[in-house]
């Protein structure tokens, strides 16, 4: 039963094994469904998703496959296009919507009345109305639309103001929960926090006291005192952030901030580095953002005092004309050291063990026309800057 | 489905939240509550088991908390202590192992509701070390070759403030449920649990001033249901007429807690 409905979750990319799928087949089988698809769609949703950022997908592969029995009213998509007009939230401005409602009584909605009307007026409307008192439309006072002066009324898209709108129809609710967005600082806390490799193995001295194994050895004992000694558990990650500064980054500048922040912020690293450089690494990696010469270190220099035990992030657009990448002399803002840029990528890649390249702007699938961004997806594993990617590159960075 | 559970007196749930407690009962899975702070997450197992006629027993998660110490301790330092004086039963491991929380659950001869707060508080691989135990509600003691099983299968409820992404292993065997914030009519019922004789008119402009500043976009923090609750005790204690609410917005201090908030708030009024 229901099997395509399966297949399309999948395809709408939710993550769904197979024992979760027996689960739902069990709890239909025990009738928790009560044969209603309303409470089929609550059920398949605690048991399939756990996460609210997929509920928005979720929504997608269930209308998709369940479309033709809902019988619910379906809102054409001339009418969502008179309505998605984002520029009459700015023509109605907060405070007068506010006071707007301030007579208005909320219990004084019928909403079978309202639901009536609103079928009514779905039959028979065929033009855009903006600001009227009957039809659906933006900036109104009707109980129909959205954008308006009413309280309680039935929204048909645009934005939710004031959450008091009792029935949403067409609305994907969940939709600012998905993690295809651009994060924010908190979600890149929580995703560096996944850099964790707890190690006893570490090189240092046996310092802790082993407290279970001193008392069990001295109960043996008859009661005399043996202690033993072991090594302490800590967090043996060590982080090298690499991130490209200036030029084409600045319309990023608020991102890389955020994620500067997030890592610092982040105390659980063994140790962490921070280094810039300006559209490509070549032998020399600025102390500061501003990317100033003579503030900086060699690229030799990092090689050698930085371990390959260094988990390295590599953030930037690789938007380098071919010869920033290729040619030797390609350096124009310092020196090249005698290697075009790709050979100290090359370099960078060929010392440590763990590297990810995390791109702000990243073509989705291949992009032949962004050469420098082909070239380098070949060398390192690229994501892009958001949740969902950044999840992914730790995942990478902890994958042995 | 003999035995439902419903809203109580003093706890108002959506049908949603509802039908997730009863469908996990029934599924015989924990349940795991996500949802931003002051929806009312750990009162949830509070009203469960008063719903059901059943003991709670509360598990608080802290970022040092081991799985382990869910199950049972073993105290070894009594057992040092007792074995330097030479008192009777040091060799009866038995006496030094105490239950803790899951197992204490497991131990009870009724069923119980168990709540695990907090779990994302704990260390990453936490939710890990559980799974076998939650799954077959059972865990084998070494010290003393002791089983302890589930005599009635507890009912599990999980709550996380998504502070660190829970294993995926471990989310498959729950059943999920995300607590939206209340709508206007919910809070309505909610804070009617709370103040039954509030006055109609202060109860209305206080939740459309409420709503109106969780609707702008730049507070930062966003005022939660805790918040109205105590906004709305300040409003009451201190007398404060429904119709000047809007116009001065007075105790806004309780509703915001950031400064910058507050400036934001009084830009828009």
């Amino acid at each position: 039963m229901f099997k395509d409905f399966f297949y399309v979750c999948k395809a709408k990319g939710l993550d769904i094994s197979l024992s979760e799928w027996l689960t739902l087949m069990d709890a239909v089988d025990k009738g928790l469904c009560e044969s209603s698809l309303t409470r089929f769609y609550y059920v398949a949703r605690m048991i399939l998703v756990k996460n609210e950022t997929e509920y928005d997908k979720f929504d997608m592969a269930f209308e998709e496959h369940f479309k033709g029995i809902q019988s619910e009213n379906d809102i054409s998509e001339k009418m969502k296009r008179w309505l998605d007009k984002e520029e009459m939230n700015d023509l109605l401005h907060e405070e007068d919507k506010f006071w707007m409602n301030k007579q208005q009584e909320m219990e004084n909605i019928d909403k079978e009345e309202t639901r009536k009307q609103f079928e009514k007026r779905l039959e028979d409307q065929d033009s855009e109305h903006n600001g009227g008192t009957k039809w659906i439309g933006t900036l109104g006072k009707t109980s129909f639309g959205n954008t308006g002066g009413n309280v309680g009324g039935i929204r048909v898209g645009g934005y939710t103001g004031y959450q008091s709108a009792f029935q949403v129809v067409g609305e994907r609710k969940y939709r600012d929960f998905r993690d295809d967005r651009v994060l924010d600082n908190r979600q890149f806390q929580q995703a560096l926090r996944k850099l964790r490799q707890f190690s006893t193995k570490l090189d240092v001295p046996r310092t802790e006291l082993d407290l279970d194994g001193t008392i069990d050895k001295t109960c043996n004992n008859g009661g005399y005192l043996q202690i033993v000694m072991e090594k302490p558990r800590k967090n043996a990650v060590k982080l090298l952030l690499l991130m490209d500064s200036g030029g084409t980054m600045i319309p990023y500048t608020v991102l890389l901030n955020e994620l500067f922040q997030s890592v610092h912020k982040s105390n659980h690293f063994k140790d962490v580095k921070t280094y810039f450089f300006h559209n490509c690494i070549y032998s020399k990696l600025y102390n500061t953002p501003e990317c100033e010469n003579g503030d900086w270190i060699d690229t030799e220099w990092m090689f050698r005092n930085l371990d390959s035990d260094y988990k390295v992030i590599i953030v930037g657009d690789a938007a380098m004309a071919p010869e920033e990448l290729y040619s030797d002399q390609g350096n124009y803002r310092g020196p090249n050291g005698g290697l075009s840029g790709m050979d100290w990528l090359r370099l960078v890649k060929r010392h440590y063990k763990k590297i990810v390249w995390m791109n702000p702007k990243m073509a989705p699938g291949k992009a032949p026309w962004r050469e420098a961004e082909t070239a380098i997806k070949e060398l390192f594993p690229m994501y892009k800057l958001t949740v969902g990617g950044l999840n992914l590159a730790m995942d990478k960075l902890m994958s042995r | 489905m003999g035995t439902n559970f419903q809203s109580t007196q003093d706890y108002v749930a959506s049908r949603e939240l509802m039908d997730s407690v009863n469908v996990a009962m029934a599924l015989e899975k924990p349940l795991l509550i996500k949802g931003e702070p002051g929806t009312g997450k750990t009162m949830l197992a509070k009203a469960v088991a008063n719903s059901l006629s059943m003991d709670l027993i509360i598990w608080n998660i802290k970022s040092t908390t081991k799985a382990q110490e869910g199950l049972y301790t073993y105290d070894t330092i009594q057992r040092l202590y007792d074995g330097q004086f030479g008192e009777e039963g040091v060799d009866d491991i038995a006496k030094y192992i105490k239950l803790g929380k899951l197992g204490e659950a497991f131990d009870r001869q009724e069923q119980v509701v168990l709540l695990i707060d907090e779990i994302d508080k704990a260390d990453l691989e936490f939710p890990n070390d559980l799974l076998w135990e939650l799954d077959q509600m059972e865990f084998y003691i070494p010290e003393t070759k002791r089983t302890v099983k589930a005599k009635q299968r507890p009912i599990v409820i999980i709550t996380s403030n998504a502070e660190k992404e829970l294993p995926d292993a471990f989310l498959r065997r729950c059943i999920f449920h995300y607590i939206d914030f209340p709508k206007a009519e919910l809070m309505e019922e909610i804070v009617g649990t709370h103040f039954p004789n509030i006055e109609a008119n202060l109860l209305k402009n206080a939740m459309e001033v409420f709503y109106w500043i969780r609707g702008i976009k730049d507070v930062r923090k966003k005022p939660s249901t805790s918040e109205l609750i105590d906004w709305l005790n300040a409003l009451q204690m201190n007398g404060i007429p429904a119709e000047t609410l809007k116009k001065e917005l007075p105790f806004l201090g309780v509703v915001i807690k950031k400064d910058e908030d507050l400036e934001t708030v009084r830009h828009y009024v």
